[in-house]
């Protein structure tokens, strides 16, 4: 009954609770017209996933079913991974990439015949035409060579990105398909020495010339991945624009080629890991570049990075996934054939826990990735810059920790050059930094979603907070009922369930979650309003608990999926999503409650203050313990 | 006074009714001795200090000069023959060898070291005299002239007692002058007083609250200044500012190091040091300075560093009026990562403002800082010619002066920077406070 009723107000609120939220905004807003609201996101779908998750809802039918890919397109792709496969396995000697710093034109010859610089490039322009699925899946291959990932991922994730969707038709004739022969390489030039993500100081200058048929292109690019071999690349730099009678500085994209002259590619640094991929500084004087050359308007550059680089990042899913799936083969054996007191090694315990730690790892970005990538392939332009970026922040972080496991458990071999293991630790040493930190992915994630929740929120908090008791004590009794009743039910099993009854368990916890989850945001938008953004550490674990309810769900939709089609070995995934989900529901109410006002397991103020101690001296400022004798 | 020494050695034979009757003598005495004119003119600066147990009353001077307890004009007239005995021995020379030496010849004159309280009543007086006031060996080798093992109680009704008040008064007295300028005793200390007032006597206590709160507040002052500063006014000016700036990335210049001229005529020209110090924030600041509105150059302005006074100036402009302030609005394109603002209609709640009501007191901006040892304009003019390598802006920019006349404090201080001559010209007030304030850092 009490169930019956909820779901009620729940579908209730849904329907009508926004366009009246959305009233009683507007009517406040009257008195500052002219609010400057900024576009964030596209909203492309009516319902979103990640983003309702802040309100506390479960959009089920955003995840379930699992995506899963047409027959025809199988059976490419199945013909497509067997000669990649092939090829890094035989011919791509990555010990040898990584010592002398570059990948052999042979190893080239050979990616650019697979099609590799190619991959989502539509076939009319040359390309393979593949879906961000099958992407996904020949990136799982690619990633056995970070430096080869990373050269494949600058030219066609970043690199020709932005022709392929912001470019006009005339310029995608023109450079596809040399750019998805191979024939050219491309790059991505954004980073600058005094500006990462904060465009703002970008000094990069594109003036027009007199005659008003080229852009001069000024200034100078850092850490370009492919920059020294690069023949098109794709600059940012601030135009003059006029908005309003009003002249502004805005970010402009142009396709800019080599061969137009004025430009210079410093030495290619010298780097951890990676050390195939050439990375290097690029500059650029007094480089003519033809108007038609801009990519999409002028003074539109700030979206159409964003959405290259938002586009881009689902792949590390998989990518790391397939890392971590080669170096379980490669431990095991070792594991199972090394003994150490008349028993191997896989017999130990210690050891057992680090195969399972990379199992579940890998389980769960490869949940997450594909789910991700079938998401983004539906019809429209969806909007799932959300999930890729909490795909990129886990893959990348568990495949740091796995890689550093695998090593592990080879001990002192593990740390020589005569095993690939340190390759991989510092090639993928990579993965947190680039496209994007993860720290400014957790703030995007968080904010993100404060923002959509406190949309939708607002209304009813400033009722509150006005005092409306009719409101708090609603509120009230919602809590009670929630305390009281042993489980939440948003609808994942039971009558009109979508998840395997096999896994009703994990789905309770991921719904226990979500539900705490919202009302958790609710408090914090209650307590912070718009100043969150300063809360780092709030918001950090926002997004923790984010990344951990979509992988949740990515793990709970998938072996659903697997288990009613019958997959090979579907009961060993029915062990790893509800040991992942258990685990998870931990980390979650751990998190959660940390969350909550006063929380004695929230370490925050202490933590800023030893930091800002440190800081404020910038070195370890505690005495020696042999500094001084009583 | 005869009397008092009689009743104390019926205390030491440790006659407990008698010991009650001297007790309420002393008081009696004490209350006398407040009378006294020359006990009343100091009597502001004195602490009355009980010990624990004792009807005694111990009165001293909180300062380096000590004065006994039981003074009357006949020990004062043996505290003077010791001191003569100082002037004696080291003749012109007042070194710590000379000091030692004095203290030997006391020592070997008499087996029973007779009028030894007087002795280093004395000597604790001469100390400074004898540039030896911070140094632990004297301090240890003036307990030595105690006799041992003669004033430890015996039992524990000479324990409960005050056992030789004036011979345990005086140790702590050394042990305050210690105190008093920042000596902490050692392990040799210890041993001497367990071996002269035994383990529970007023000495070793005071020796363990010593050693209790000395290593606490030794090292308590976050910005500590080192004990013997530079002496080349241009490395002192650079701590100095550098002190001052508290900025990590602040950068001293030297704009001109201190030297003498000789001009055509032939006429010594002494060129002083300019130094100053300018942070990248600074830097900034002053570039985005309206260049209509005049900078100041304002000062000089005291520091003291122990007990060397240095002046310095600053380059400061008035704060920028309400109406100039720039506000710069969001910028949605500013950040390609995550938004930098949230367009919500809500605020912090009450509950979670975790700031102070300050009320925020508008001061304009600092600039730079300089010291220079000659504080008129064509000096600071150089000053600021240098800076406008850095900040091209000062070219455009008026300069006012505003340079106060120093106060006559400040000129004696500044004329004579060197501690020693400090302590020889300024009256003993003054002196006494500085140590005090110096002893707390």
């Amino acid at each position: 009954m009490m169930n019956i009723c909820r779901l009620s107000v729940l579908s209730k609120f849904a329907k009508f609770g926004d366009p009246l939220v959305c009233n009683l905004r507007n009517a406040g807003k009257c008195t500052t017209p002219l609010h400057h609201r900024r576009t964030f996101k596209t909203h492309s779908r009516n319902l979103a996933y990640a983003k309702d998750l802040f309100l506390g809802q479960l959009n089920k039918d955003e995840v379930f079913p699992y995506p899963q890919i047409g027959n025809e397109e199988l059976e490419e792709i199945k013909q497509l991974v067997a000669p990649v496969e092939r090829f890094f396995s035989e011919e791509v000697d990555s010990a040898k990439i990584d010592q002398e710093g570059k990948i052999p034109p042979e190893t080239m010859k050979g990616l650019k015949e697979l099609g590799l610089f190619g991959i989502m490039v539509p076939e009319e322009y040359g390309g393979l035409g593949l879906s961000n699925t099958m992407y996904a899946r020949l990136a799982e291959i690619i990633s056995l060579d970070g430096s080869i990932a990373v050269t494949l991922a600058a030219h066609q994730a970043i690199g020709l990105k932005g022709i392929l969707i912001a470019g006009n038709e005339a310029q995608k004739q023109k450079y596809l398909p040399k750019l998805a022969s191979g024939e050219h390489v491309a790059a991505f030039c954004l980073t600058e020495p005094g500006s990462g993500s904060d465009v703002a100081s970008m000094t990069t200058r594109a003036t027009l010339s007199e005659d008003g048929k080229h852009y001069l292109l000024n200034g100078s690019k850092i850490w370009i991945s492919n920059g020294g071999l690069a023949d098109v690349m794709t600059v940012f730099a601030k135009t003059e624009v006029v908005v309003d009678g009003v002249k502004k500085e805005k970010i402009t994209a142009f396709i800019v080629e080599r061969a137009f002259g004025g430009i210079t590619s410093g030495k290619a640094e010298d780097k951890l890991g990676i050390r195939g991929s050439n990375t290097c500084e690029v500059s650029f004087d007094n480089v003519p570049v033809p108007v038609e050359n801009v990519i999409g308007e002028v003074g539109g550059g700030f979206k159409i990075a964003m959405n290259i680089l938002n586009s881009g990042r689902f792949s590390m899913g998989s990518s790391a996934s397939g890392m971590i799936k080669k170096l379980i083969e490669l431990s095991s054996e070792y594991a199972a054939t090394r003994k150490q007191f008349t028993k191997s090694l896989s017999e130990f315990g210690m050891i057992q826990e680090k195969f399972a730690g990379m199992a579940l790892n890998a389980f769960v970005m490869e949940s997450m990735a594909y789910l991700t990538a079938g998401m983004m392939d539906r019809p429209g332009i969806p909007d799932c810059s959300l999930e890729a970026a909490m795909v990129k922040v886990f893959s990348s972080e568990g495949g740091w920790i796995c890689v550093s496991e695998a090593l592990q458990v080879l001990g002192g071999l593990g740390y020589t050059k005569n095993y690939p293991y340190e390759r991989y630790l510092r090639d993928c040493r990579i993965l947190p930094i680039f496209e994007g930190t993860n720290e400014i992915l957790r703030m995007y994630i968080a904010l993100t979603g404060m923002q959509h929740a406190g949309k939708v929120l607002t209304g009813r908090i400033k009722e509150l907070k006005r005092g409306n008791i009719g409101l708090a004590l609603g509120m009230v009794g919602k809590k009670i009922k929630t305390s009281l009743r042993s489980s939440v039910d948003l609808g994942l099993t039971g009558k009109d369930g979508v998840v395997h009854p096999s896994l009703t368990e994990s789905a309770k916890k991921l719904e226990e979650n979500v539900q705490y989850f919202g009302s958790t945001v609710e408090g914090l938008l209650y307590r912070y309003g718009k100043t969150i953004v300063e809360e780092q550490l709030v918001l950090k674990k926002v997004a923790d608990v984010m990344i951990h309810l979509y992988a949740m769900t990515a793990v709970l939709s998938r072996t659903s999926r697997s288990i009613s089609i019958g997959l090979r070995n579907h009961d060993h995934e029915v062990l790893l999503t509800n040991t992942f989900c258990s685990e998870a529901f931990f980390k979650n109410n751990f998190w959660l409650t940390q969350l909550q006002k006063h929380a004695p397991e929230n370490n925050d103020a202490n933590i800023k203050k030893i930091a800002k101690e440190v800081l404020e001296k910038r070195a370890y400022i505690c005495s020696h313990p042999l500094e001084r004798t009583f | 006074m005869t009397r008092i020494r009689f009743l104390l050695q019926l205390q030491g034979l440790g006659q407990v009714g008698l010991s009650r009757f001297a007790a309420q003598h002393g008081a009696l005495l004490q209350s006398a001795f407040c009378l006294q004119p020359n006990l009343i003119k100091n009597a502001q600066r004195q602490v009355i200090k009980h010990f624990h147990g004792s009807l005694v009353c111990a009165k001293r001077n909180s300062v380096p000069s000590a004065q006994p307890l039981n003074e009357d004009k006949k020990s004062n007239d043996s505290a003077l023959i010791h001191a003569d005995l100082f002037d004696h021995v080291s003749g012109t020379f007042k070194t710590k060898a000379t000091f030692n030496k004095a203290i030997d010849v006391f020592i070997k004159s008499d087996v029973r070291r007779r009028g030894h309280v007087e002795f280093i009543y004395a000597a604790l007086k001469k100390m400074p005299e004898f540039g030896v006031e911070r140094d632990l060996a004297v301090y240890n080798k003036l307990l030595d002239v105690f006799p041992k093992g003669v004033f430890v109680p015996r039992n524990f009704i000479q324990r409960m007692f005050n056992h030789y008040p004036r011979q345990q008064e005086c140790g702590v007295q050394i042990l305050e002058q210690m105190e008093n300028y920042g000596i902490m005793p050692n392990l040799e200390t210890k041993v001497l007083l367990v071996q002269i007032f035994g383990e529970k006597g007023h000495p070793v206590r005071k020796y363990q609250r010593i050693m209790y709160w000395f290593p606490k507040f030794k090292e308590l002052n976050p910005w500590p200044i080192p004990k013997d500063l530079p002496t080349d006014p241009v490395d002192l000016a650079r701590f100095s500012l550098a002190r001052i700036a508290d900025d990590l990335d602040a950068q001293v210049t030297v704009y001109q190091v201190p030297h003498t001229d000789v001009t055509e005529k032939g006429e010594h020209v002494t060129l002083p040091h300019i130094v100053g110090i300018q942070s990248p924030n600074q830097i900034e600041l002053l570039a985005k300075h309206n260049p209509d509105r005049p900078v100041f150059i304002e000062g000089p302005f005291p520091l003291w560093l122990r007990k060397t006074c240095v002046h310095y100036y600053i380059l400061r402009a008035d704060p920028t009026p309400a109406d100039e302030k720039e506000e710069c609005p969001y910028d949605p394109e500013s950040c390609l990562a995550y938004p930098l603002a949230l367009d919500l209609d809500l605020d912090r709640d009450m509950g979670d403002d975790e700031t102070f009501d300050v009320e925020i007191c508008n001061e304009g901006p600092v600039f730079a800082m300089c010291m220079t040892g000659q504080g008129d304009e064509a000096t600071l003019n150089q000053w600021i010619s240098g800076l406008q390598q850095k900040n091209p802006i000062l070219g455009q920019v008026p300069v006012l002066f505003l340079l106060e006349g120093r106060t006559t404090e400040l000129k004696i201080s500044s004329d004579k920077e060197s501690d020693s001559q400090n302590s020889q010209h300024e009256d003993h007030q003054t002196q006494d406070r500085r140590s005090k304030v110096e002893a707390n850092r």
